[in-house]
């Protein structure tokens, strides 16, 4: 039994939908270049970013993981959070990487390492950065469809009808406006995600208590429960793997750095960096709160994932169901809406760049800029929602995001601090960095290696994919000889 | 526990920061949509004339 009514919550979500898809549509009349359409003619101010990457950075996968990461770990499961906040503010801070990649005018991160590395590079990195984002993305919809039904009440035959409706809605404002719908329907949906997100967890706050919460993770995980190191499935190891990881995704995760490249000047997507940084915290640590909340609620749960769905069904009022809900479709919406475009923008900037032996007009430009955004989503609908997912999703989505995050950090950073950098360092970066977490993939489902794949864990094979990724590409660069004068990929 | 008052300070701050920074995102982002359409719109009516 739910607390979703359909007359006052429903009406809620409509109203949020509609508001949405109007502001959506409005803004596609001043798409006339490719570069509006992709990088919003770069005249994105600080606070247009912060609430679009703030917006992109949180969809309904991430609420239920990081409340799977409470309700199984406590307070220390928002650990990731912490360390990508310190990343993000020291980025923004120092301008570490973003400065020169801003600075060099490109829309996206492989047309930077072309200029290192050369076109094969670029080529290949767009690929691995497309495999990574879109094989990531591939279960958002699922999953996000999972939380809906739960706490709606719906019935679970809906979920792959809703979902394609919402999608579908998703990207006719994302084909038709770009990033400029992007950026004004995510303001809005940052607005609607807030208030969803404070307001649910205040409720929690007063009605379940801060002794409660605190008292569940002591007698459920003891010190553990608050201090990741002496968690039994933590350790230094996890917080290491997940600094690396998240100082990875702060510097070329393409979904984020497209909002520096989008941003009006440097100055500015440092600025966007610096003070969004403190809402990765909240990122982990509020939906950590709700599956906090859920285990002091509703004891042991067959599946953690449905945990904190399950609790907010009951506990959250009717009125106040349908912000949660409209929160949730605005935190999904954003996401959708963002990474559809981003990889649109690599599949057209880098991929099919060797087509392009003359420059393509801009409506041409924009033509194929739709045309692959709607064949993202015919992918997503295909793959992520009537295919169904087999295994587990967090090994999925750590080993998809590593492969990509490895060498593109990898790569990004020589290309832009270490002139001695080249080509065959950046193949052998890229190599290495594929080539381990598959490994570990496979060892992990073979029998004979299945016992080593577990005694050395994801997250030490993780920290050796960004050590050894970094290794190739210095051994890949001094082995290649280098004749004065010459670009470093000739 | 000495770790108890970190995670309460951190649950506050989060909730503090987090509603006013949503305040005043939502005022200041409304104003950078409106100067960035403003923007858009000079250099498409600049373009038009060009052309």
């Amino acid at each position: 039994m739910t607390n979703f009514n359909w007359l006052l919550d429903g009406s809620i979500v409509g109203l949020y939908l509609l508001v949405t898809m109007v502001a959506g549509l409005m803004v596609r009349k001043y798409v006339g270049k490719v570069e509006h359409f992709l990088v919003a003619g770069r005249e994105m101010d600080v606070y247009l970013g912060i609430a679009s990457l703030a917006a992109t950075e949180f969809g309904i996968v991430t609420c239920m993981y990081t409340a799977q990461n409470g309700y199984e770990k406590g307070f220390a499961g928002a650990t990731p959070g912490i360390l990508m906040a310190l990343a993000m503010a020291g980025v923004g801070l120092t301008g570490f990487v973003i400065k020169p990649l801003r600075d060099s005018g490109v829309m996206t991160i492989p047309e930077l390492l072309e200029k290192q590395f050369g076109q094969r590079i670029r080529w290949a990195a767009g690929v691995v950065i497309v495999l990574g984002g879109l094989l990531n993305m591939g279960v958002f919809l699922r999953t996000g469809g999972q939380f809906l039904v739960l706490v709606a009440g719906l019935d679970v035959r809906y979920l792959e009808i809703m979902m394609t409706a919402l999608l579908v809605g998703v990207a006719v404002y994302t084909i038709l406006g770009g990033m400029l719908s992007v950026l004004v329907t995510d303001f809005l949906q940052f607005v609607v995600m807030s208030a969803g997100l404070i307001l649910v967890t205040i409720l929690i706050l007063m009605n379940v208590g801060w002794e409660k919460l605190v008292t569940t993770v002591e007698t459920s995980y003891g010190t553990g429960g608050f201090n990741p190191f002496v968690n039994p499935t933590m350790g230094w190891q996890y917080v290491l793997f997940n600094l690396m990881l998240n100082t990875a995704a702060v510097l070329t995760w393409q979904t984020t750095i497209a909002r520096v490249l989008a941003a009006k000047d440097t100055n500015t997507g440092r600025k966007v960096y610096t003070r969004t940084a403190f809402f990765f915290v909240c990122r982990f640590l509020i939906p950590g709160i709700w599956g906090i909340a859920a285990l002091a609620t509703l004891g042991p749960v067959a599946n953690t994932l449905e945990a904190m769905p399950l609790y907010l069904s009951t506990a959250v009022p009717a009125g106040l169901m349908g912000v949660l809900i409209a929160a949730m479709l605005a935190a999904d919406m954003s996401t959708d809406s963002s990474y559809m475009l981003t990889w649109c923008s690599v599949i057209y900037n880098d991929i099919l760049a060797p087509f392009r032996k003359r420059p393509w007009s801009e409506r041409k430009g924009l033509f194929w800029n739709r045309t692959i955004i709607a064949l993202i989503g015919i992918f997503l609908l295909i793959y992520g929602l009537w295919y169904p997912l087999k295994g587990d999703l967090w090994t999925y989505l750590g080993v998809t995001g590593t492969i990509y995050l490895a060498s593109i950090s990898v790569l990004l950073i020589a290309c832009c601090y270490w002139r001695r950098a080249n080509s065959w360092g950046a193949g052998a970066s890229i190599f290495v960095s594929a080539a381990i977490p598959i490994a570990y993939l496979v060892m992990e489902q073979v029998p004979s290696t299945a016992g080593l794949a577990k005694s050395i864990g994801p997250y030490y094979s993780g920290i050796a994919t960004y050590l050894l990724s970094a290794a190739a590409m210095v051994i890949g660069s001094m082995l290649k000889p280098r004749a004065e004068g010459r670009p470093a990929h000739a | 526990m000495p770790n108890h008052w970190f995670w309460g300070a951190l649950t506050i701050a989060c909730v503090i920061w987090y509603s006013t920074i949503t305040i005043y995102v939502a005022i200041k982002g409304a104003a950078d949509i409106k100067n960035m359409l403003a923007r858009l719109n000079t250099e498409k009516e600049r373009d038009a004339r060009e052309s």
